[in-house]
């Protein structure tokens, strides 16, 4: 089956759905896809805003399934990209405002018109992440490179495989190379070790994200920050080219002496 | 994690995370909390000292997770006769015990 619906999930909060949602999602649509992104969070949503198109909300994914708005209707067209679209969730509502199902007639609607719909979960294991993690085709599980992430990621992908939505793919972003260097952080390889799971993406910690949330602009549009290139590698990956999985540069202090990049 | 902290032997961080983690991830998976293993084990010390001579401190309880099974793993140290007590003697404490099962000391 084409894997259209992509669900970003993670259990734990704050760890980067939204920004990856985001991220993966333009930069799907810059490669020439037609791509709507699907905001999951109804009642907390943040796709909006961290997009930059929270002002253009008129209706939203509730009203579309609760019949007071076409489904054309609720979609904000992103003019920075040819073919990218926001579907906005609720933000007065409560999770319990649509079920599993319905999140499943909904992505049904959109697999008609667009190639990719990337839906961002929210946290937790509840309902809200059931709606998410209903309709996929493919499973992306974001992780910090720290405990508690780690923990909640694995209880997450069990769930996911129980739902018979496995395998899931891992993307472990806020990576800082310089303290996996130190020991002072879980390396990739400890995050495989301990999760066996396959990796789709490597992102490292850049100052650069806060940055594009505080203007709405997500850091593929533009710029070369080690993020953009980590989020555009991904999505290449997802339309089903080799990209291998670069590890984060570091420098050593001896190279830093030598005036010395790797 | 710096030299002289490498030089003393000392663990860095990043280790003591992903053991904590493999261990306590073994525990979710299995939905038992490692207060229960203890218990467990506690149990089965009771039970098997009862009939056979054993390392108590040697006793290990674990729980390990492969290819989607999940497995209690249990392994009680005999103690041998090399310090002059047979395993079974110490079914002398438990004299009914003993009678019922001739078999355990032979």
């Amino acid at each position: 089956m084409e894997e259209k619906v992509i669900t970003v999930t993670s259990g734990k909060g704050g760890v980067g759905k939204t920004t990856t949602t985001a991220n993966v999602g333009a930069a799907l649509a810059l490669l020439g896809r037609k791509v709507v992104v699907l905001d999951g969070d109804i009642g907390l949503r943040n796709l909006d805003i961290v997009m930059g198109l929270e002002n253009r909300i008129v209706y939203d994914v509730v009203d579309y399934v609760e019949g007071r708005c076409r489904l054309r209707q609720a979609l904000i067209r992103d003019k920075r990209a040819s073919e990218l679209y926001l579907l906005p969730t609720a933000q007065t509502r409560d999770k319990t405002a649509i079920a599993p199902e319905q999140m499943v007639q909904v992505c049904d609607e959109l697999r008609k018109e667009f190639d990719y719909i990337i839906i961002d979960s929210p946290a937790g294991i509840e309902r809200g992440f059931q709606n998410a993690v209903a309709p996929a085709d493919r499973v992306l599980v974001v992780t910090n490179p720290e405990v508690s992430s780690v923990r909640d990621a694995d209880r997450v992908i069990g769930l996911v495989e129980s739902y018979g939505k496995g395998p899931v793919q891992l993307i472990i972003n806020r990576l800082v190379a310089a303290r996996v260097r130190r020991q002072e952080m879980l390396s990739t390889q400890d995050i495989i070790d301990v999760l066996s799971t396959e990796i789709i993406g490597i992102v490292p910690e850049d100052e650069a994200i806060l940055a594009s949330s505080n203007r709405g602009t997500p850091v593929v549009f533009n710029g070369k920050s080690p993020a953009a290139i980590a989020y555009r590698d991904i999505a290449r990956r997802l339309i089903g080219e080799n990209v291998p999985l670069a590890q984060p540069q570091t420098t050593s202090w001896w190279q830093r002496l030598l005036g010395r990049t790797e | 994690m710096n030299f002289v902290e490498r030089l003393l032997g000392k663990r860095s961080s990043a280790e003591t995370a992903k053991q904590r983690l493999q261990l306590v991830l073994v525990h979710d998976r299995a939905e038992i909390p490692p207060g229960v293993l203890a218990l467990i084990k506690d149990d089965i010390v009771a039970v098997i000292s009862q009939r056979v001579n054993i390392d108590r401190e040697q006793v290990v309880v674990s729980v390990t997770h492969e290819d989607q099974a999940s497995r209690l793993v249990v392994d009680i140290p005999l103690l041998s006769g090399s310090d002059g007590r047979a395993p079974g003697r110490s079914l002398n404490n438990a004299p009914r015990s003993s009678r019922r099962t001739p078999s355990a000391s032979s």
